[in-house]
C-alpha cells in the first residue's frame, strides 16, 4: 500500500475539488455508530482522483437505526447510490463488550442471535425503501480479553462471539445481491489494533477510527465505488527483467537469472504466484518488456521454475520498440481501452514516460525490491467487481483462444471464408437470475459497441424483467475454437403496439467483427414482425469511445429521423449473416 | 524549530496564509478550527514532532500559545 497522505492534506484537497469535468457521479451515504469527520471529504478526493463526483451524505453520529427505520429519513430523501452502514463492536455489544461472561453461555448464544436479527431487519428494511447498494462493516474482534490466556478455552467468549456475529451476517448477506460485507475486521488485522483504534482520540471525540487511518479507510471503501460505476481495470502489463524474474535474461542468460526457492528469486515467484490467482479469476496478463524476443520467451516456455507460462498471457510485446506504442498496440489487440490497464515495470525511467505519455494507464509505483511486489499487488483496489462470473473465471482461455482466431484471419485471405471457419453459434435468450449479474455487468462496462451506453444496476435489470413493455435479451457466443459466454445484451421498450424502442443494445469487446451484431439485430426484427410492430426506433449516443457502433444502424437499413434512426419493417427485408447458426429460447 | 516553521504547519491544516496566525490565534480568530480540526492539528503536530499529548493537554488547548507551551514541555525547542 502506498503511504496516504495526511487528512488534514485530504479536507483542504476537498475544498478544491472541482466537479464539472466529470461525467460520472455518485451519491454515498455514511451511517456510522461513531465519529467518522474527515471520512466524507477523504471520500470525494478519492472520488475526484479518479474522475467521478461524489456526494455525501453522512448521517448524524449514532443515528443509524433511526435513518434507516423512518421512511421519511435524510438518508432517503438524499436518494445515495451506495450507502455505508460502519458499525463497530462497543456499540454493538454495549457493557457485553467489558464483561461479555456476566451472560451465561446460553444467554451469550442467545444475545448474538438478537444482535443478528437487529442487523439483518435493519438490512431488509433498507433494501426495501432503497435502490442503493448496502455496504454494511462486519465487526472488530478484540485482541483483549478479560479472560486473558483461558480466552481461547472458554466455550463461546467473547472473542467467538464476535467471530459468530461475523458469520451469521455474512451467511445473510451472501444471499443478498445488492448487499455487501465490508471486512472491517480483516482492516483493523491489518493495520493494526493499536494503531486503528486510539484511546486518546476515543475519549476526546468518540473517534473510532484513528485520524491517520481515515484515508487507508477510504481507499478500502473506494474498492465498492469503483466497480458499482463499472471502474475497473482489466489487464496487468508486465515486464520481464526484474518484475517477472531476478536479473536480466540477455546478460545473465538462461541459467543466470533468479527465479527459484532462495531469496531474491523466491519473491519473484511469489510475486508469479499472486499474478497467476488473479489471471485465473479473470485478469488478462500481457507482456510489455525490452528484450530479444526469443531469450524472453525461451524463459516463459522452458524455464522449470516459470509459474506464468505462455497460456496465461493474452499479448506478447517482447522487442526492443518503444514501451509506449507496446502498450497501444497491445490495447488495440486486446480491443479493450487504455484505462482498462495496469503497467508493472521495475524500471523507473519507464515508468515515468508510460505516465506522462498515457496518463490512463495505471502505472504502478515499485520500490526497488521485489520483496516488496507482492504487497503492491494486494493493495491495487482497481481490479474488483462486485460479481465474479463464469465469463470473467474463463476470461484468460478466451483470450487464448482469441490469440488463435487471429492467427487463422492472418492466414485467410478472404473475410467471408474466415467467418465460415468459425462455426460460430449463438444462443439468444431471455433475462433470468442466472444471467442478470452478466448482463448488468455488461452493461456498466461496455464502451466500444454500445449504441447508447446506458449503465444499469442488477436491480434495474430485474425491474425491466418484471415490466409486461420491455423486453431483455443476451446472447450466448461459441465458436470452434471455445466458448465466449454471454457477449451481447439488448433490452427494448415496446412504445406502442407498433413501436419498439431499442433502448439498449451492446456488445463485447470480445466478439466484435464477426457479424454477430447483424444476426442479433435480425432476429429482434423478426420478432418485431411477428408481433405486428411496424417500426423500431433506435438511437446512436456518440461518446469518446462508441465509434466502432457509429454506422452500425444505418448498415442494417435504419434511416435518420431527427435525433433518431427507425427502420421500418414493412418497407424492408432483413439480410441474415449466412455464416451464424443463431437459436432461440 | 522555530515557531515560523509552527505557524506554517497551522497555515497548512487550516489552509490559511501563514501571516494571518500569531500566538493569539484561536477558534474564535480561524474560521476553520473547531473542535475536530483543533484535534487533527495537535494529532498531526504528534507526529510530526514525536511526542503524545496527554488528553488533558488536548483538551486544554485554547490558542497557539498554548500548543507553543505544551509542545516545550515535551522538549521541543521553538526558538532555535
Amino acid at each position: 500500500m502506498n503511504k496516504e497522505m495526511k487528512l488534514s492534506e485530504y479536507l483542504n484537497k476537498s475544498k478544491k475539488i472541482q466537479v464539472d469535468k466529470f461525467t460520472k457521479k455518485i451519491r454515498i451515504a455514511v451511517l456510522s455508530s461513531f465519529t467518522v469527520n474527515g471520512l466524507a471529504e477523504t471520500l470525494c478526493v478519492k472520488c475526484a482522483e479518479n474522475k467521478i463526483n461524489g456526494l455525501t451524505y453522512t448521517a448524524e453520529y449514532n443515528q443509524y437505526n433511526q435513518e434507516i427505520i423512518n421512511t421519511d429519513s435524510d438518508l432517503y430523501k438524499f436518494s445515495p447510490d451506495v450507502t455505508f452502514l460502519i458499525i463497530d463492536s462497543r456499540t454493538i455489544l454495549g457493557n457485553h463488550f467489558y464483561s461479555p461472561y456476566s451472560l451465561s453461555l446460553l444467554e451469550r448464544k442467545k444475545f448474538i442471535e438478537t444482535k443478528v436479527s437487529e442487523i439483518i431487519n435493519l438490512m431488509i428494511k433498507f433494501v426495501k425503501n432503497s435502490k442503493s447498494k448496502l455496504i454494511i462493516s462486519n465487526f472488530v474482534i478484540p485482541n483483549y480479553s478479560p479472560y486473558g490466556i483461558y480466552e481461547t478455552k472458554t466455550e463461546y467468549g467473547l472473542q467467538e462471539m464476535i467471530n459468530d456475529l461475523n458469520t451469521q451476517l455474512a451467511n445473510y448477506i451472501k444471499k443478498e445481491p445488492s448487499v455487501f460485507l465490508y471486512d472491517f475486521n480483516g482492516f483493523v488485522s491489518n493495520f493494526g489494533e493499536n494503531n486503528v483504534f486510539n484511546f486518546k482520540q476515543f475519549h476526546f471525540g468518540d473517534i473510532r477510527i484513528a485520524l491517520d487511518f481515515i484515508p487507508y479507510f477510504s481507499h478500502e471503501l473506494m474498492s465498492y465505488i469503483k466497480p458499482i460505476l463499472g471502474i475497473n481495470r482489466k489487464c496487468i502489463v508486465l515486464d520481464l527483467d526484474n518484475t517477472l524474474w531476478g536479473g536480466i535474461v540477455g546478460e545473465e542468460g538462461f541459467n543466470g537469472i533468479k527465479l527459484d526457492t532462495t531469496p531474491p528469486g523466491n519473491a519473484f515467484l511469489e510475486f508469479q504466484q499472486n499474478l497467476l490467482a488473479l489471471n485465473k479469476r479473470g485478469i488478462i496478463l500481457a507482456i510489455n518488456s525490452k528484450n530479444n524476443h526469443d531469450d524472453g520467451f525461451q524463459v516463459i516456455r522452458d524455464h522449470p521454475n516459470m509459474v506464468l507460462r505462455e497460456e496465461n498471457f493474452a499479448c506478447f510485446k517482447i522487442n526492443w520498440d518503444d514501451k509506449v506504442s507496446n502498450m497501444i498496440e497491445i490495447a488495440n489487440e486486446l480491443n479493450i481501452g487504455l484505462d482498462s490497464m495496469i503497467f508493472f515495470d521495475d524500471d523507473p525511467v519507464n515508468r515515468e514516460y508510460m505516465k506522462k505519455s498515457l496518463p490512463e494507464v495505471l502505472t504502478i509505483d515499485i520500490p526497488n525490491d521485489p520483496s516488496e511486489y507482492s504487497r503492491i499487488l494486494h493493495s491495487i483496489n482497481d481490479l474488483n467487481v462486485l460479481k465474479i462470473t463464469g465469463e470473467d473465471e474463463n476470461r484468460s482461455k478466451m483470450y487464448a483462444q482469441e490469440r488463435k482466431r487471429t492467427d487463422l484471419q492472418k492466414s485467410s485471405i478472404d473475410i467471408n471464408k474466415f467467418l465460415n471457419q468459425l462455426d460460430i453459434k449463438i444462443q439468444i435468450t431471455k433475462a433470468d437470475d442466472f444471467t442478470i449479474p452478466r448482463i448488468s455487468q455488461l452493461t456498466l462496462k461496455t464502451n466500444q459497441f454500445n449504441l447508447t451506453t446506458k449503465r444499469y444496476q442488477e436491480e434495474d435489470i430485474r425491474d425491466f424483467t418484471k415490466s409486461k413493455d420491455m423486453i431483455v435479451e443476451c446472447v450466448h457466443v461459441e465458436d470452434k475454437f471455445g466458448d465466449s459466454g454471454i457477449t451481447g445484451v439488448w433490452i427494448i421498450k415496446k412504445s406502442s403496439k407498433e413501436e419498439w424502442y431499442l433502448d439498449t443494445f451492446l456488445l463485447s469487446c470480445r466478439v466484435i467483427g464477426r457479424e454477430i451484431e447483424k444476426g442479433i439485430l435480425g432476429s429482434v426484427i423478426e420478432k418485431a414482425k411477428l408481433e405486428g410492430v411496424k417500426k423500431i426506433k433506435a438511437q446512436y449516443i456518440p461518446t469518446k469511445k462508441n465509434k466502432p457502433c457509429e454506422n452500425f444502424l444505418s448498415d442494417c437499413g435504419f434511416k435518420i429521423q431527427d435525433d433518431y434512426y427507425i427502420y421500418n419493417i414493412e418497407n424492408n427485408a432483413i439480410k441474415m449473416p449466412v455464416h451464424l447458426t443463431i437459436k432461440t429460447q | 524549530m522555530t515557531s515560523n516553521k509552527l505557524y506554517q504547519l497551522i497555515a497548512d491544516v487550516f489552509n490559511i496564509n501563514i501571516s494571518d496566525i500569531n500566538d493569539q490565534s484561536s477558534p474564535e480568530s480561524i474560521e476553520d478550527w473547531d473542535s475536530f480540526s483543533g484535534y487533527m492539528l495537535l494529532d498531526e503536530l504528534e507526529s510530526k514532532f514525536n511526542v503524545k499529548f496527554s488528553l488533558e493537554e488536548v483538551t486544554d488547548v485554547k490558542n497557539v500559545a498554548d500548543i507553543k507551551q505544551h509542545l516545550q514541555n515535551h522538549g521541543v525547542n521553538l526558538d532555535g
